[in-house]
């Protein structure tokens, strides 16, 4: 009897072991646990970013090349050039986002596809970093340029902006903790607020 | 019979059209004051993410533009604003934040919006308020998170444009 039972728990134990073997296959997740995973290295800053918004004679959504001088981070973009003083730049924050894989026009005809196709083609999406700037023209009227680039890339930036000079409120931790403005990083800092 | 039924159309037909009028009487537009300032968006009940922040800040002041309602406007700690007489400030304060998702928007259509609730009050120098109101931005079919700063933004300019008129230029002879 006893025996009986130790084999219907053994091959009941290794139907759920098939399945589970099936679902980590079909989910595409890899074998090694997340301890045993080595650490990516940091990514470079970037050299290239997309100007979404608030850097004047550079247009929205314009992809721009991005240089940290000294004194000074610029921007260049297809027709204009863009230069902030680090010196009035009073905050720079990351964040994080994602948009369509296929995106702009292409992506707008893709939505009035057949059989749900544009829906399934928002499926696919890439994710985004952002960093926003904010900084002070030579009035002292506020600013707020934002940039987006590739997941990783915008934690570089910023440690490349605030090492010429630069200010920020939150400060640039090396320990690879997720993007601000994220609930995660939010309900962290909430944490370490009420710590005494 | 043929009388009672022409009457009842035609007292319906008069009763709709009082009611249209009483609606759409539009409330007395005020003058536009001469310069605008529009401070920083504040959000201290809720924690905006940076980039919606600046992305709401920048939309308005965009859009407060298009409406050519004033002749001057000013960005947050702008110095030439505080020589000029006439100045109202615009103070925005997130009182709400919903982040939906734009893939749920994208594949469900209905599921997924994202909200931006703000409280905007324009003010004079001395304090007096000219205007207080409670705004919604939102995306709800098409569109990234993003979206939602933009609608909000167009929503503070209409408000202005339904409240304030651009005062008559007088002609120098």
């Amino acid at each position: 009897m006893l025996t009986k039972t130790a084999t219907s728990t053994l091959s009941r134990l290794h139907t759920r072991a098939r399945i589970v073997l099936l679902m980590l296959i079909i989910a595409g997740v890899p074998a090694v646990s997340p301890g045993q995973q080595q650490p990516q290295p940091p990514k470079p800053a970037p050299k290239r970013v997309r100007s979404v918004m608030g850097f004047q004679d550079i247009k929205k959504n314009e992809t721009c090349d991005i240089n940290v001088g000294a004194s000074s981070v610029n921007l260049k973009g297809k027709t204009a050039t863009v230069e902030v003083t680090v010196a009035s730049i009073e905050d720079v924050l990351t964040g994080d986002d994602s948009a369509r894989l296929v995106g702009g026009f292409v992506g707008t005809l893709t939505s009035f596809g057949p059989y749900g196709s544009g829906r399934f083609l928002s499926l696919f999406r890439k994710k985004l970093d952002t960093l926003t700037i904010q900084y002070r023209d030579s009035d002292g009227g506020l600013h707020g340029g934002i940039l987006s680039m590739h997941p990783g890339e915008a934690i570089a930036l910023k440690r490349l902006i605030v090492a010429a000079g630069a200010k920020t409120t939150v400060p640039v931790d090396d320990s690879g903790k997720p993007a601000e403005g994220t609930p995660t990083a939010t309900a962290e800092q909430k944490k370490g607020d009420q710590k005494p | 019979m043929t009388r009672f039924i022409l009457g009842l159309v035609l007292g319906t037909f008069a009763a709709t059209a009082i009611h249209a009028q009483g609606s759409t009487a539009k409330p007395v537009k005020q003058p536009a004051p001469h310069a605008i300032q529009l401070a920083k968006i504040e959000s201290s009940e809720i924690k905006l993410p940076p980039a919606f922040e600046m992305a709401i800040y920048e939309h308005a002041l965009d859009e407060i533009k298009k409406t050519a309602l004033f002749d001057q406007i000013y960005r947050d700690g702008d110095r030439r604003a505080a020589s000029v007489t006439g100045l109202v400030t615009l103070r925005t304060d997130v009182r709400g934040f919903k982040q939906g998702s734009a893939m749920a928007r994208q594949v469900t259509t209905v599921a997924g919006k994202t909200s931006i609730k703000v409280h905007m009050v324009l003010a004079q120098a001395d304090g007096k308020v000219l205007l207080e109101k409670d705004l919604e931005g939102k995306v709800r079919f098409f569109g990234e998170n993003m979206r939602a700063t933009f609608d909000l933004a167009k929503g503070m300019a209409r408000t202005l444009k339904d409240n304030f008129q651009k005062p008559a230029t007088t002609s120098k002879s």
